[in-house]
C-alpha cells in the first residue's frame, strides 16, 4: 500500500490513462460503443479531480473540492449529452 | 467581526485560480463546440480521428501526469527547505515538458507528411486549433518552471506549480474527447 499520497495520486493518473486508453483501442460491438465512450469521460473526471485534489491541494480545501468536482461533472455531463446526440437524431 | 472568505482557503494566491478557471472555460467551449459539431458528422469524424496517433497521446498523457508529481513534489521539498532537490524536479518536470512537445511535434510531422491540415476535415481544425493551444501553454509552462526553478521561494514555486497543474488538467480532458470517444 503505497502512503505518499502524491506518488499515489501519480500511480492512480496512470492507471486511469492507460484504462481509458484500452477502452478506447477495443474495439466495442456497436450497442456498447455509447458505454464505452461513458466510461472514458467518467475517468476523466476522475483524473481531473485527482489533480485538482492532490496536484493542487484542494484537499484542503473541501468546499473548493466539491465546487470543482460538482462544476467538471456538469460539464462531463454536457460533453458526454453532445457525444451521444448522434445516435439520438 | 470576522474578515475571513472562502477565498482564503484556496491554496496559492487567488489570480492563479482566476487563471486556472479561465482556461478550463476556454478549452470547455472548444471541446463542447468539437462534439457539437461532430454530431452533425460522427462518420467523418470517426474517420479523421482514426488518423491520430494515439499510442503518442497515450505516452504523452503519461509524460504529463508524471511531470505534473514532479512539480508537486518540488514544492513539498521546497517547504521542507531542501532547495536543490527542489530545483532539480522543477528541471525535470519542464524537461519532461519538452519531452512531451517532442512527441507532439512528431505528431504534427507525421500529419503534414500525410497531406493533413488544419482545413483537411472539421475534425482538424478543431485538432489543431485545441492541440496548438494547449502545446503553446507546455511552452509556456516549461519556461515557468525554469524561471520558479531559478527565482525559487515557495510562493513563486506554488504559483508555477499550478500553472502547469492547469495545463496538466486541460490535458486529461482534452486527450479522451479528441482522440478517445468513438
Amino acid at each position: 500500500m503505497i502512503r505518499d499520497p502524491l506518488l499515489r495520486a501519480w500511480g492512480a493518473l496512470i492507471g486511469l490513462s492507460l484504462g481509458a486508453t484500452a477502452i478506447s483501442l477495443w474495439h466495442w460491438p456497436r450497442e456498447v460503443e455509447a458505454g464505452a465512450g461513458m466510461l472514458v469521460l467518467s475517468l476523466a473526471w476522475l483524473k481531473a479531480r485527482i489533480i485538482l485534489t492532490t496536484y493542487l491541494r484542494l484537499d484542503a480545501a473541501p468546499f473548493w473540492r466539491r465546487g470543482f468536482a460538482i462544476s467538471l461533472g456538469v460539464f462531463c455531463l454536457l460533453l458526454l449529452g453532445l457525444y451521444l446526440l448522434p445516435g439520438l437524431l | 467581526m470576522s474578515d475571513a472568505s472562502v477565498f482564503d482557503d484556496l491554496p496559492g494566491d487567488l489570480m492563479i485560480w482566476v487563471l486556472i478557471v479561465s482556461e478550463l472555460l476556454v478549452f470547455g467551449a472548444g471541446l463542447a463546440a468539437f462534439l457539437a459539431v461532430r454530431a452533425s458528422d460522427p462518420a467523418g469524424f470517426g474517420a479523421a480521428q482514426d488518423a491520430l496517433y494515439r499510442t503518442g497521446a497515450g505516452v504523452n498523457t503519461v509524460v504529463l501526469v508524471t511531470s505534473g508529481a514532479l512539480a508537486a513534489w518540488a514544492l513539498r521539498l521546497r517547504e521542507d527547505a531542501q532547495r536543490g532537490p527542489a530545483r532539480l524536479a522543477l528541471v525535470a518536470a519542464a524537461l519532461l515538458g519538452v519531452v512531451f512537445l517532442l512527441i507532439k511535434g512528431f505528431d504534427y510531422a507525421g500529419k503534414a507528411a500525410a497531406g493533413i491540415t488544419w482545413d483537411t476535415h472539421p475534425f482538424f481544425t478543431f485538432y489543431y486549433l485545441l492541440t496548438g493551444f494547449h502545446a503553446a501553454h507546455v511552452v509556456a509552462g516549461v519556461l515557468v518552471l525554469l524561471l520558479v526553478a531559478w527565482k525559487d521561494t515557495p510562493r513563486n514555486i506554488e504559483a508555477g506549480a499550478a500553472f502547469w497543474h492547469m495545463v496538466d488538467l486541460v490535458w486529461v480532458i482534452l486527450f479522451p474527447v479528441l482522440y478517445l470517444l468513438r
